[in-house]
């Protein structure tokens, strides 16, 4: 079908010159090649640290790129598939990595096992994004987005006063590193060493690892009734209603979903950062991840982990890019981050790689795929003489 | 508590909700037209002020200057601090956001995050990064006596200006030209154009207004406060942003009264006794009572025809009202419910949920009537006094009314 | 159609102008330093060494930030060749800025590492230091502070981190002390909610409570411009004294809103958050900054043997006078190029070893560093000749300029 669209379409535009023909063949390779390729390409790139091309600060970069990307892969949810704007969306981050910190680290001498850990965290987000969304979710659009974002607040705020339990604006540290088993055990002492995640490229897989799942989970569940149910919400909630949705059922099960995987995000977080304070969870933060998810594109699940890491890298990549001169360049560092981001929102509204829906409304017209339209008309015409005949 | 202290919390958290408010103004205008959270507008805030600080200090005024002078001089830094915002602002607009019009709300979000981070990068590279202060002046530091409580003079300029600019601002969105094509842009862009209203220049002219009027609140902050940082934009603009959402978004009254609520719940919050805020809790609690059981109930006899009225009716209707969370438990367990029903039963749930829950808090209250907020959760309370008021009132205090939006 | 293309080529246009602009800058920039390194490199027996300096110039303290990065520029000008077994050493800065932002603040440490640098002078605060020293201890690379005052900057006691400012554990209790000698019955603390804030007044708390004074705890944020909540509970208070533990915008601010409500003769104490010249302007001039008590971490600066030369050559420099801890940065610079020659190598591990028993004579005095925490003292403090924790520096403001008041 691919091919035959690519010849078919070839055919109409002879004169479309070499960009054009090869966005085309781009567009029709099957996305599972995309997949492939983007998953190659994040394996590989530590390899470019062990071999020396790249420095060791590009894989922390990427760690938090990648926990960003967890984050955006969450938020995506709300915004993106569900359109309910939520600017506190940090907060659950803060669950995550909080439970974390509490149960594995000296505070409490506490010490879980990494699986255990990393479940709670998730479920207190979870549990977290339950109880905010049952009076929440009411409210629409920008109303929303002010409780959210009290929400958010509120839950910074009390991580500062609520000295006993996390030490206030000073954090917790010596967080442990993640390892399978709780206490060690004298039979495995030499395979356990292997399961012991502390070093910057172990965090990169072990983070990868997680953003793969989790999109392709989440590819599957944006094409599932729930997803589309979701879209429909999105689109036109009363419509939606009259379909037969339950609105506030699916609108939570959005919000918890999301919150779970803020939660999850956050332990990762703790865990490779080794210390938490409040500071991690401001509410630009939270303005960061939602710039994120605009920025790749909203509801587009490869979109929003290019704009998450593309967000992450780019205060490293302009530090770079000054070269031998950087030192004197840190003071414009920022400034021009602000730059590009004006400047990529204005070249590319709809996001760097957006959803199918989201382009169709922000290309008035799109030639590409009017063709499309046009050609499967003339397929249909074909098919209908061929009955004829 | 003595009546001294109450006094003077009052006024003082009149004048921050006022001080919110002069920002709150400006936003609610950009905010109202276009719908999308103008991130910038904190900063030009801080633009205008510095500009005003600065034009202040190169005139070299200080507390010995002649009074007329420094009028003049205050005329000046208004004038700059007017100008620069407004050119800035229609810069932004021109081209930050306007490439994006007609685009989803939450992409010019985006670019307004960027070009907020831009310009406090500017501020902190052409004013330096320590805050700017400008010397005490007569003006500045006078105080008149209220009720044997001091009052600054410069606290009431500020309380007069904005109730001022809010006059002036409902005049200019509901009875000139120029705010009927605002009304109009605001509520159907394609529509307004189609009536032959330039849409481009009635937005880049709200702008020009929002810009302005930052840089008013940017001058009467630096003169209120004596000093201003480079990050005190971000701070304001939240403030700002909640003010104008908490009345009412697009509402010019609403951002005002807004502001105000906001500003009485950070001082009032942490500063006065545990018994004495428990009547703002009975007072709510009793508000929504007289809602629920007679408010309601009224409008809902008012659309049932005049001769299927009887007493009888009334009174079961009034019943229904009166024992709503019966009938909603009763509706829930029930096997089968209809869609509607079960939502309406939900909701009669919920309520009685808030009644009892505000009941106890007053108990609590009433019982530890002497004990007092720690002050470290100011900024929680004003949240979560947020969060209350807009469960209950789900489009603000004030309610955005379709005819009045900006 | 048409207007949207001229937004955005606008828009375009102007993004590339700045960059090119910024990028013109930073190159000259680069030209200057790399025509140097060049001249020296063509010699033969010159060997570089890059240091590191872990600063904040964006963010919340971009004063700080550049103090500090002043401070170490200064020093090498002063240290930055020096000469060992025969071999001229030259010094290369690494400045990175980690936005006084824990996340960012780890990449930093790591871009440091992977630069190869053989020490590092930061970071400015104690959450970037939390997430930094992990990293920097990991890599064995030695770094000294010289503005972390946080008591719990080093709780894992890395042996990697030293300081050569003071812990706030010393400056809190001596704070308490001071108000008790004033004869002071009734004391309100009050912090910003920020890790320094909360720490100095945790101390000072429980020394005062310990003596038997009545107290009252009072917080703000860190930014806020209001108090007049907190002003309305402290006058109700009472109280002889308040100890206001944040930094000077918001001290200032404080103070002046206390004169206006009548508090002026009320104590007003401070730690070296608020000794800085820049209070007096911000409280609204002499006569409400008359009269301030602030102590302070290290020598009082007429005290500092090298602080007159210091701050000559910093006003030579900078065309201002000294920013907050650029002595101590300066400082830091000297002791590690002095426990490089010490070690007689560049192998961090043997400069590290070097540090733990080095004895250095510095502008703020001669010190060396704790090797194990003691009491107030943590492992890696600055230990100053002479100067113990009882003896703490303490300032008055008289006419506008802090003068000694021990």
């Amino acid at each position: 079908m691919a091919t035959r669209m690519e010849t078919s379409s070839g055919r109409g535009t002879a004169t479309a010159h070499r960009g054009a023909a090869v966005r085309r063949i781009a567009s029709a390779m099957p996305a599972w090649v995309w997949w492939l390729a983007g998953i190659a390409i994040a394996a590989g790139f530590p390899l470019l640290n062990v071999i020396g091309v790249v420095e060791t600060a590009w894989l922390r970069v990427g760690v938090v790129s990648l926990i960003f990307a967890l984050l955006a892969l969450g938020l995506n949810i709300v915004m993106g598939e569900t359109g309910l704007l939520n600017l506190g969306y940090i907060a659950f981050f803060a669950f995550g990595a909080y439970t974390t910190a509490l149960l594995s680290s000296p505070k409490f001498e506490i010490h879980w096992p990494f699986l255990a850990v990393i479940v709670a965290s998730t479920l207190v987000a979870m549990v977290a994004g339950f109880l905010i969304s049952l009076p929440t979710l009411r409210l629409r659009g920008d109303y929303l987005a002010i409780v959210t974002l009290a929400f958010g607040e509120i839950v910074r705020l009390t991580i500062i006063n609520l000295v006993p339990l996390t030490n206030g604006p000073n954090g917790i540290t010596g967080i442990y590193p993640p390892r399978l088993f709780a206490d060690a055990k004298p039979a495995l002492e030499g395979i356990e060493a292997w399961f012991i995640i502390d070093k910057p490229l172990e965090y990169y897989y072990l983070v990868l690892v997680c953003v793969v799942v989790l999109a392709v989970l989440l590819t599957n569940l944006k094409n599932s009734r729930i997803g589309r149910a979701w879209n429909a919400l999105r689109e036109d909630e009363l419509a939606a209603i009259s379909s037969g949705i339950t609105a506030v059922r699916a609108k939570m099960l959005s919000v918890v979903l999301s919150a779970g995987i803020a939660g999850f995000a956050g332990s990762l977080f703790a865990y490779y950062s080794n210390v938490i304070s409040p500071e991690s969870f401001l509410f630009m933060q939270s303005v960061i991840v939602v710039c994120m998810v605009v920025l790749g594109g909203m509801g587009s699940i490869p979109g929003v982990m290019l704009g998450a890491i593309a967000l992450q890298a780019l205060p490293q990549l302009i530090r770079e890019a000054a070269g031998a001169a950087r030192s004197d360049f840190e003071v414009y560092r920022m400034l021009i981050y602000g730059v590009l981001i004006v400047v990529m929102v204005i070249v590319r509204p709809e996001g760097l790689l957006p959803d199918k829906i989201f382009r169709r409304e922000a290309h008035e017209v799109d030639p590409r795929e009017l063709e499309m339209t046009r050609q499967s008309l003339f397929d249909l015409e074909e098919g209908e003489k061929d009955l004829e005949v | 508590m003595s009546f001294d202290h109450i006094m003077s919390v009052t006024i003082g958290g009149l004048t921050v909700g006022m001080i919110y408010a002069l920002i709150a103004l400006g936003y609610t205008m950009v905010y109202g037209v276009l719908k999308f959270i103008n991130f910038a507008h904190g900063e030009v805030f801080t633009v205008g002020g510095y500009v005003a600080a600065f034009s202040l200090l190169a005139m070299g005024i200080d507390a010995s200057t002649p009074w007329l002078k420094v009028a003049g001089a205050i005329a000046l830094a208004l004038v700059a601090a007017v100008t620069v915002p407004m050119v800035l602002g229609f810069l932004i607009e021109r081209i930050a956001y306007r490439p994006l019009r007609g685009r989803s709300r939450i992409i010019p979000l985006l670019s307004a995050i960027g070009v907020s981070i831009v310009l406090q990068q500017l501020i902190i590279i052409i004013f330096g990064p320590k805050p700017v202060t400008i010397p005490t002046l007569a003006l500045s530091s006078a105080s008149v006596s209220f009720l044997g409580v001091n009052v600054r003079v410069l606290a009431l300029v500020i309380i007069a200006v904005s109730a001022a600019l809010m006059i002036g601002l409902t005049y200019l969105v509901k009875s000139t030209r120029i705010g009927k094509a605002m009304r109009a842009t605001s509520q159907d862009m394609e529509a307004a154009e189609m009536m032959g209203i330039d849409t481009n220049r009635t937005i880049a002219f709200t702008f020009l207004v929002g810009s302005a009027l930052a840089g008013i609140g940017g001058l009467l902050v630096v003169m209120y406060y004596g000093s201003l940082k480079y990050d005190a934009g971000f701070l304001y603009g939240l403030k700002a942003f909640t003010a104008a959402v908490l009345g009412g978004i697009g509402n010019i009254p609403g951002a005002v009264v807004g502001a105000i609520v906001l500003g009485m719940t950070e001082t009032y919050g942490v500063s006065v006794d545990l018994g004495f805020l428990a009547w703002f809790v009975v007072a709510g609690l009793v508000l929504g009572l007289y809602v629920q059981m007679v408010r309601v109930p009224n409008r809902r006899l008012a659309h049932i025809a005049a001769d299927r009225r009887t007493p009888e009716y009334e009174r079961s209707i009034m019943n229904v009202y009166r024992l709503t969370p019966y009938h909603g438990i009763k509706t829930l367990l029930a096997e089968r419910t209809d869609a509607l029903l079960s939502v309406s039963a939900v909701d009669a749930v919920r309520l009685m949920a808030g009644n009892i829950f505000l009941a106890v808090l007053a108990a609590v209250m009433f019982i530890n009537s002497s004990a007092r907020i720690d002050t470290r959760w100011q900024p929680v309370i004003a949240f979560v006094v947020l969060m209350v008021i807009l469960m209950f009132r789900p489009s603000g205090i004030l309610g955005e009314a379709v005819t009045e939006k900006v | 159609m048409v207007q949207k293309r001229t937004g955005r080529v606008l828009a375009l246009a102007l993004a590339a102008l700045l960059a090119l602009s910024m990028f013109g800058l930073s190159g000259c920039a680069a030209d200057d330093g790399g025509d140097g390194g060049e001249g020296n490199g063509a010699t033969g027996e010159v060997e570089t060494i890059k240091i590191g300096v872990q600063t904040a110039l964006t963010g919340p303290l971009p004063d700080y930030g550049l103090a500090a990065k002043n401070g170490v520029e200064l020093a090498l000008e002063d240290f930055g060749t020096f000469e060992m077994n025969g071999t001229t050493y030259e010094v290369e800065l690494v400045v990175l800025d980690d936005k006084a932002e824990p996340t960012e603040a780890a990449v930093v440490a790591q871009t440091m590492v992977d630069e190869g640098v053989v020490g590092v002078i930061g970071s400015l605060t104690t959450g970037a230091t939390l997430s930094a020293i992990p990293i920097y201890y990991e890599n064995r690379i030695p770094q000294i502070s010289g503005s972390v005052t946080g008591p719990k900057a080093n709780e894992t006691g890395a042996d990697t981190f030293f300081r050569t400012c003071w812990n706030d554990a010393i400056q809190g209790e001596a704070l308490g002390v001071w108000a008790m000698e004033l004869g002071a019955k009734k004391v309100v603390l009050m912090d910003d909610n920020g890790a320094y804030a909360v720490g100095l007044a945790d101390v000072a708390e429980d020394t005062l409570k310990a003596g038997g004074v009545e107290t009252l705890r009072q917080n703000c944020q860190s930014g806020d411009k209001d108090f007049s909540a907190q002003v309305a509970n402290i006058k109700e208070f009472g109280p002889d004294a308040i100890i206001f533990t944040g930094y000077h915008p918001e001290a200032g601010l404080m103070r002046k809103q206390m004169v206006e409500a009548g508090l002026g003769d009320v104590i007003f104490m401070g730690g070296d958050g608020i000794r800085s010249e820049e209070l007096v302007a911000q409280t609204g001039g002499n006569a409400n900054a008359e009269g301030i008590y602030a102590t302070f971490g290290g020598f009082p600066e007429e005290q500092q043997p090298g602080y007159a030369a210091f701050a000559a050559k910093y006003k030579e420099k900078y065309g201002e006078e000294v920013g907050p801890y650029a002595q101590n940065n300066y400082d830091a610079f000297g002791a590690l190029i002095a426990a490089i020659k010490a070690a007689g190598s560049t192998d961090t591990e043997e400069i590290i070893a070097a540090l733990q028993t080095l004895s250095y004579e510095g502008v703020t005095g001669t010190f060396g560093f704790a090797t194990e925490s003691d009491g107030a003292v943590a492992k890696g403090d600055i230990v100053v000749e002479g100067l113990t924790p009882s003896n703490v520096p303490r300032y008055v403001l008289k006419d506008g300029a802090w003068v000694s008041a021990q």
